[in-house]
C-alpha cells in the first residue's frame, strides 16, 4: 500500500460517521487462544481422519494416546522454542540440554538421590543451560544461531562425559517416581497431563503477561524495543531459561519413562521441536507465536509417522514425509496469510 | 586559466513527483576546467538535478547536452563501496582487466596506481575496503570514478565523512583534475568549502535557480544563505512560556564524546522548548544520543532527569525521557502491530507499569484516550503499518504521552508529514512544554525551530559557538551560525 493509498484510506476514514471507532468488542480468551491456531488444529484433524477411516484401529485410544505420547518431549522443547522465535531468537541447543539432563537426574538417582528430590536439580540444570546460551549471546554479540549450535554439542557433549558413554541403568524402578510419573494415571500418561498443564499456562504467559507481550514486542521489531525502555537482556535471559526449562521438563519425564539416562537420546530433537513451531504458525522472522500451535505442529509430525506404519510405508520413508509435511504447512501458511492480508 | 569551452549544456529542465514539482525550469551550464559548486537547502532539488545531469533520472521536460565523448563519473554522498572486498577489486567493479579468464592483477595495479598517487593514496591495492580508515575510504570512491577517465566529475557531498586534512588533498587533486580540462560539479552544505574550492556557484531553491552561476569573487556566504533561503516571511512567533523554578531536567556541563563532541554545556527546564541545530556531523544530534542513554560520554558531567547521565536507552526512559525518533519506523515503531499494542509499549513494557497483566481491554480504553487527544485517524485495533505517515508519527507520539514524560527528546519529528500534521505537532509539543516537560528538539527544517524554540543552540564541529533566541531566531541567522567556520578546511 503507498503512502497516497493510506492518505485516502485515512480521509475516507475519517469522513465514515461511525468515527471515532469503538474498540472491538473482544472475544473470550477460549476463542481468541484459538483464532490463530484454528487452521493447524483443523489440519491435525484431518490427518487423523484419514488416517482412522481406512484403518480404525488407528482411532483406538492407547493407539491416540500413544501417538500423542510420542510427541510429548518435541512437544515440551517446542512449548519453550516459540519463546525464543517470537523475539528473533533460535535455541538449537535443546537435544543437548535434553540428554545433559536426563543423565544428571539418572546419576542424582543412581547415586541414592529420593527420585522425586532430583526433579528441581534436574530443572534448575535446564535453566542453567538457558541462561549460559543468553549470557554468551550477549556477551560476545552473536546470533543466537551460532551460540547455541555450539551449546548443543557442548551440553551433548557433558552428558556423554558424565555418563561416560554408556546408558545409566540400575535405578529404583520401584520408587513412585517410576511408577507414577512414568506411569498412565487415569488412564492417560503422566507426561501428556504435564504437558497440558504447561501448554496452557504458557499459552497465557504469550498472550496476556507483560513478559509475552515484551518477547513480541522485541521479536517485532528490536530497535523500537530498544528505544521504548523494554529490557532486551533481560527478556532475552528469560526465555532462553524457559526454553531450558521445559527441556528441562522433558528430561524429567523421559527418565521415568524409559527408567534410565541415554546420552544419545534427543538426536535432531531441535530441528523437529523448531519445525513444529514453523508448522504451528510461529515465524523465523519473530513478533508472533503459538504454543498451542507448536504443539499441534509436534503432534502433526507424530500422526504422521504412525500413519506411515497403518499405511505400509517403509520405515525409512519417515523423514522423507517429515520433511513434506513441513514444506507443505509453511507453504500454505504463508499462502494463507497473503490471502488474508489482501482480504483485509 | 585556460579556457575549455561548455562540457554540458542544461536547459529548461522540468522534473515532478507525484504532485510535488522538484524542478521547475532549471538550466545549468559547466565548463571545462572549473569547480562548480551547487548549494541548496535540503528538499531544494540539488539530488533531482544531479540525477538528471548523470543520466540516471530522465527529466519531464527540457534536457542536458553534454559535449562530444563527455564520460560522467559521480561519487554520491552515501558510500558505495564493498566493504568486504580488497581496494584492487572495489576500483574495477564494472569489467575489471582479465587474462585467460582470471582477473589480471598486475594490469590493475598499473592502471590504478597512477590514480591513487594523483589522490595522495597509499595503501596496499590487497588491504579490504572496510579495514580502511572512512577518509581512504571516500578517495577510494573518488579513485574508481577517476579510473573511468571522465570529462566531468559529479562529487555528491563527499566531504561531510572527511577530516580537514583530507579536504586539503581534496583541494590539491580538483586542481590537477581542473588542470587536464575536467569539469568539476561540486554539491555540498558547507558554503566555506564552496568559498575555498569552487570558482563558481549556483544555488537551488524550492526546485528553481536562486543564483546561476556566480563568480566565487562576486559572492560571500550570507549572500548565499539568502540566496539558499530567499525572501520568506520572518515572523517568528514567540509564545510566553512559564519556566518552571525547578532543578533543571536537563543538565550537560563539559561533556564530550571523542571527534563527535568537545566540552558542551547546556541546560534545559522545565517548560522550555530548546532546539539544536547544525551542519551533518555538526554534533547537535550527538547531543541528543546522549541525553537518551544512547551515546557514552568519555568525560564531563550531567544530570538527566534527577538521575545522572543514563547508561542505556532503557536508564533514560526510566529517568523520564521520551525519544521521537526521526526514522520512526526503525526506532519508534512495530509496523506489523496494532495501534494499542504501540502504545502501551512504553508505560506497560518499558516502564512495568500497569501491573502483570492489565486486561486488554484497559489497555485498549488508555490508547483510545490517547488517539483522541492526538486527533489520530484510526482505532487502537487498526494496524499501524496501514496508517499514513503522519498518523505513524502520532502513534510514536501517542506512546511517550501515555508515559507521561518530564523530558521529550525530538529529531526531525514533522519529517516526511504534511502541513496539517505538522501544524498539530507543534500544537503538541507547545502543549507538552506548558505541561512542564523540558523539550529538546532537532530539525534539518530550519523554519520548525523558529516556530517551536524559545531558544536554539548552534553546534559547529561538536561545540556549541551560539546560542539564537527572541528576535534574532531567524532562520537566516541560524544558518549563518551554523556556516560560520564549519567547514572541515577552515
Amino acid at each position: 500500500m503507498t503512502e497516497t493509498e493510506r492518505a485516502v484510506d485515512d480521509a475516507e476514514r475519517a469522513r465514515d460517521p461511525r468515527q471515532p471507532r469503538l474498540p472491538r468488542p473482544l472475544t473470550s480468551l477460549p476463542r481468541r487462544l484459538v483464532r490463530d491456531e484454528l487452521g493447524v488444529l483443523i489440519v491435525l484433524g484431518l490427518l487423523v481422519a484419514g488416517i482412522g477411516i481406512p484403518y480404525p484401529d488407528f482411532l483406538d485410544t492407547d493407539n491416540l494416546l500413544s501417538t500423542a505420547h510420542n510427541s510429548v518431549y518435541i512437544s515440551l522443547m517446542a512449548c519453550g522454542m516459540v519463546f525464543a522465535l517470537a523475539m528473533r531468537e533460535v535455541d538449537l541447543s535443546v537435544g543437548g540440554t535434553y540428554a545433559m539432563v536426563l543423565v544428571v537426574g539418572a546419576l542424582l538417582v543412581r547415586d541414592g538421590w529420593a527420585p522425586w528430590s532430583a526433579v528441581p536439580v534436574m530443572l534448575l540444570t535446564g535453566v542453567a543451560c538457558g541462561v549460559f546460551n543468553a549470557a554468551v549471546t550477549t556477551l560476545l554479540a552473536l546470533p543466537s544461531f551460532i551460540v547455541t549450535l555450539g551449546t548443543l554439542m557442548l551440553f551433548r557433549g557433558v552428558g556423554l562425559a558424565l555418563a561416560d558413554g554408556k546408558q545409566i541403568t540400575d535405578l529404583p524402578l520401584n520408587d513412585s517416581y517410576f511408577t507414577f510419573a512414568g506411569g498412565d494415571p487415569g488412564g492417560v500418561p503422566f507426561a501428556l497431563w504435564v504437558l497440558l498443564a504447561v501448554v496452557v499456562v504458557l499459552a497465557v504467559v504469550l498472550a496476556r503477561t507483560r513478559f509475552g507481550a515484551r518477547v513480541r514486542a522485541i521479536g517485532s521489531n528490536p530497535d523500537a524495543a530498544a528505544f521504548s525502555g523494554i529490557p532486551v537482556v533481560r527478556t532475552r535471559v528469560q526465555a532462553l531459561a524457559l526454553s531450558g526449562l521445559t527441556t528441562a521438563c522433558a528430561a524429567a519425564l523421559a527418565l521415568a519413562f524409559y527408567g534410565a539416562g541415554d546420552p544419545t537420546l534427543g538426536q535432531g530433537y531441535e530441528l523437529q521441536a523448531i519445525a513444529a513451531c514453523i508448522i504451528g504458525g510461529t515465524p523465523l522472522a519473530g513478533g508472533r507465536g503459538s504454543v498451542i500451535g507448536a504443539v499441534a505442529g509436534a503432534m502433526i509430525l507424530s500422526v504422521v509417522a504412525a500413519g506411515l506404519v497403518f499405511f505400509e510405508v517403509p520405515i525409512n520413508w519417515t523423514s522423507f514425509a517429515t520433511g513434506g509435511v513441513i514444506l507443505v504447512a509453511v507453504a500454505a501458511d504463508s499462502a494463507l496469510r497473503r490471502t488474508g492480508r489482501r482480504r483485509r | 586559466m585556460t579556457s575549455y569551452g561548455d562540457i554540458l549544456v542544461a536547459q529548461g529542465l522540468f522534473k515532478s513527483y507525484g504532485g510535488v514539482r522538484a524542478l521547475d525550469g532549471v538550466g545549468m551550464r559547466l565548463r571545462g576546467g572549473e569547480v562548480h559548486a551547487l548549494v541548496g537547502e535540503n528538499g531544494a532539488g540539488k539530488s533531482t538535478l544531479v540525477r538528471i545531469l548523470s543520466g540516471t533520472l530522465a527529466a519531464d521536460e527540457g534536457a542536458a547536452r553534454l559535449a562530444k565523448d563527455t564520460r560522467i563519473a559521480t561519487v554520491s554522498q552515501e558510500l558505495s563501496l564493498f566493504p568486504d572486498l580488497t581496494v584492487r577489486e572495489n576500483l574495477f567493479p564494472y569489467r575489471p582487466p582479465r587474462r585467460f579468464g582470471l582477473l589480471d592483477r598486475g594490469a590493475m595495479d598499473r592502471a590504478a596506481r597512477p590514480v591513487l598517487a594523483e589522490l595522495g593514496l597509499d595503501v596496499d591495492l590487497g588491504t579490504e575496503v572496510g579495514e580502511l580508515p572512512l577518509a581512504d575510504q571516500q578517495l577510494t570512491e573518488i579513485a574508481r570514478a577517476l579510473l573511468r577517465h571522465p570529462r566531468l566529475l559529479i562529487l555528491d557531498e563527499p566531504t561531510s565523512a572527511l577530516p580537514a586534512a583530507a579536504v586539503d588533498r581534496l583541494e590539491g587533486v580538483l586542481c590537477t583534475l581542473t588542470g587536464r580540462g575536467i569539469a568539476v560539479l561540486y554539491v555540498t552544505h558547507f558554503l566555506e568549502e564552496v568559498m575555498r574550492l569552487a570558482q563558481r556557484v549556483t544555488v537551488l531553491r524550492d526546485g528553481r535557480v536562486a543564483l546561476a552561476g556566480a563568480h566565487r569573487e562576486d559572492v560571500d556566504v550570507p549572500e548565499l544563505v539568502s540566496a539558499m533561503l530567499g525572501g520568506r516571511p520572518e515572523q517568528p512567533v514567540r509564545r510566553a512560556r512559564t519556566v518552571v523554578d525547578l532543578p533543571p531536567p536537563v543538565v550537560l556541563s563539559g561533556v564530550s564524546v571523542p571527534g563527535r563532541l568537545a566540552d558542551v554545556t547546556f541546560t534545559v527546564r522545565a517548560g522550555e522548548v530548546v532546539g539544536v541545530a547544525g551542519l551533518q556531523g555538526a554534533g547537535h544530534l550527538t547531543a541528543l544520543e546522549v541525553v537518551c542513554g544512547r551515546t557514552a560520554v568519555s568525560s564531563g558531567r550531567g544530570d538527566i532527569g534527577g538521575r545522572g547521565l543514563p547508561h542505556s536507552l532503557r536508564d533514560a526512559v526510566r529517568a523520564g525521557v521520551a525519544f521521537v525518533p526521526s526514522d520512526r519506523k526503525r526506532y519508534g515503531l512495530m509496523v506489523d502491530r496494532e495501534v494499542w499494542e504501540n502504545t502501551t509499549s512504553v508505560s506497560w513494557l518499558g516502564l512495568d507499569r500497569g501491573g502483570i497483566a492489565p486486561s486488554r481491554t484497559e489497555l485498549v480504553r488508555r490508547t483510545a484516550e490517547l488517539t483522541e487527544r492526538l486527533r489520530l485517524r484510526g482505532g487502537p485495533h487498526d494496524v499501524v503499518a496501514r496508517l499514513s505517515g503522519g498518523n505513524q508519527q502520532k502513534v510514536v507520539f501517542a506512546k511517550w504521552l501515555a508515559t507521561e514524560p518530564k523530558i521529550v527528546v525530538l529529531d526531525d519529528p514533522t519529517r516526511g508529514v504534511d502541513v496539517g500534521v505538522r501544524a498539530e505537532m507543534h500544537r503538541i509539543v507547545g502543549e507538552l512544554a506548558a505541561g512542564g516537560a523540558a523539550v529538546l528538539i532537532a530539525s534539518t527544517d530550519l523554519a520548525e525551530l523558529t516556530e517551536v524554540c524559545d531558544r536554539v543552540l548552534v553546534f559547529v564541529r561538536g561545540r556549541i559557538t551560539e546560542e539564537v533566541h527572541g528576535a534574532r531566531l531567524t532562520e537566516h541567522a541560524l544558518a549563518v551560525a551554523m556556516q560560520q567556520g564549519a567547514s572541515a578546511a577552515g
